[in-house]
């Protein structure tokens, strides 16, 4: 309690000294406060799109790279492990800066004219990078379920495929659904840097409007509330599956 | 002698430089019963788990109805013909009970649904749990999972029942309603082989012994002489072990 006081404390005083808090510049009841307020709401969209479309692909992506490094054969599993600690070593931002600046060169040297927006070259970063950890995630997901299960799935027939599809996966969805949803919310946060490359999202709108109004101070408040907001609800969205997932599993 | 259902030939194993399995050989004809018992490390449960390739073997060859079990054998296809039942149940916790029995028939011999669960009710009756079929292997005693892993098995219609001593992991008042379930498919004339402890079961049921113990074959023989005079050390002791309380 006592933090939250002392910045209901300071936001107070704020009012009387320009030099701290000047909570005019996103007071929505004023026209500017109010222009600033939606300017700055404004980007949430594209976080929002980049996020989730990132994320897609990454459960797509990580899927496909854990299953190789379930193989028998150590030819597939070194795939696995070759992709995993690759991307996992690169940092975020080197990354998007060889994915937006680098790529597209590679493409034309490759005689193909693939331009890479600020978008396209967020997502394709996040998706990538965010992928070497949901394909460890699904590896021990999987592997978590006991060997008897795929053994009695092969005695009734069923190919490795089918016992995946039929047997494991509806199990270690359940492991593997909490931290996937970690991930989701570290994606969310790790958009910010599309800021960066110019991509109009929550982030850079906070920045254009700093540059403008000089209030950094509010601006990244809001900012971070945004983001905030943005977590809580993808937690409860989260909560909520795992408890409908729950009830279902509830005969065990 | 007509081709027998399983024929293991000078079958050995190695985890690692263990030597699991040395130089096993057994036939078992069709409709036959065959129990396996011995003590714990001996390799009997390998035994069956190579049959049906859930293990591989190093050496010596391993037939299944005339057709080699090799390197290009995979579990699956032998699930088709041969059924088998762990010790440990192994059914599928997120599916109902009549999920249980339908999916291998569904997906690995392409039943319709309504063929498939006509089938599982046929056979749950059979080890007579009609009544559960709503349920999740959570809900029901541990002598009533085993029993719906039974059915799970005889749904794929198999030609030979394997168990991987299916009774060791139940509280011993349910022991018996499983080795009912199991004298009943028995005189059924099913083609059976049976890894386990209970020597009643073995002596109401079987038509050849065998005693494993270090990896090999001891002693082989029809119950009536094998436990009213077993010839080796090893198997006297072992029986005197396990008959004795």
């Amino acid at each position: 309690m006592r933090p939250l006081l002392l910045l209901a404390l300071l936001a107070l005083s704020g009012c009387a000294s320009s030099q701290s808090w000047g909570w005019y510049v996103i007071d929505p009841t004023t026209p500017q406060g109010w222009t600033n307020v939606k300017f700055l709401v404004s980007g949430m969209w594209a976080t929002i799109q980049i996020s989730v479309i990132a994320a897609v692909l990454s459960i797509t992506i990580g899927l496909l790279v854990a299953l190789p490094g379930l193989s028998d054969r150590w030819g597939w599993r070194a795939v696995n492990r070759v992709y995993v600690e690759f991307i996992r070593a690169i940092p975020l931002l080197p990354m998007l800066f060889w994915v937006f600046y680098g790529l597209p060169i590679v493409f034309r040297s490759m005689g193909v004219n693939i331009p890479i927006d600020p978008f396209w070259g967020a997502i394709i970063t996040l998706a990538i990078s965010d992928s070497a950890f949901t394909a460890e995630i699904y590896r021990a997901g999987i592997q978590s379920i006991a060997r008897g299960q795929s053994e009695a799935a092969a005695t009734v027939g069923l190919s490795r495929w089918q016992a995946m599809r039929y047997v494991i996966l509806p199990q270690a969805i359940r492991r593997i659904l909490p931290p996937l949803a970690n991930q989701f919310i570290y994606i969310v946060k790790m958009s910010a840097f599309a800021s960066v490359i110019g991509m109009q999202e929550l982030t850079r709108r906070a920045n254009e409007l700093v540059v403008t109004e000089y209030r950094p101070l509010e601006i990244y408040t809001l900012l971070i509330l945004e983001y905030l907001v943005l977590v809580l609800i993808i937690s409860a969205g989260v909560r909520w599956l795992e408890r409908r997932m729950g009830a279902d599993e509830r005969g065990r | 002698m007509s081709e027998p259902a399983i024929r293991l030939d000078g079958v050995s194993k190695y985890f690692g430089d263990f030597q699991v399995l040395r130089e096993v050989s057994m036939r078992v004809g069709t409709g036959e019963r065959v129990v396996i018992c011995g003590p714990s490390g001996s390799g009997k449960s390998t035994v069956v788990r190579c049959i049906n390739r859930l293990e591989t073997h190093e050496a010596g060859v391993i037939e299944v109805f005339g057709r080699e079990v090799g390197n290009r054998t995979t579990p699956e296809a032998l699930g088709r013909e041969i059924g088998m039942v762990f010790q440990q149940f192994n059914l599928f916790p997120h599916l109902s009970v009549l999920d249980n029995l339908t999916l291998g028939p569904m997906k690995a011999l392409g039943l319709s649904r309504r063929d498939a669960e006509e089938r599982a009710m046929a056979y749950l009756t059979r080890v007579r749990i009609p009544e559960q079929a709503g349920k999740r292997p959570g809900q029901l005693s541990g002598g009533q999972q085993q029993r719906v892993a039974i059915a799970r098995s005889l749904a794929m219609e198999p030609k030979v029942l394997l168990f991987d001593e299916p009774t060791s992991a139940l509280d011993p008042e349910m022991i018996a309603e499983v080795l009912d379930v199991m004298i009943d498919l028995a005189e059924d004339g099913r083609t059976m082989i049976v890894v386990t402890h209970e020597m009643g079961f073995a002596r109401k049921v079987a038509d050849q012994m065998i005693f494993m113990d270090a990896g090999e074959i001891v002693e082989t023989g029809p119950p009536a002489e094998f436990f009213a005079a077993p010839k080796s050390k090893r198997c006297q002791t072992f029986l005197s072990q396990i008959l004795s309380h």
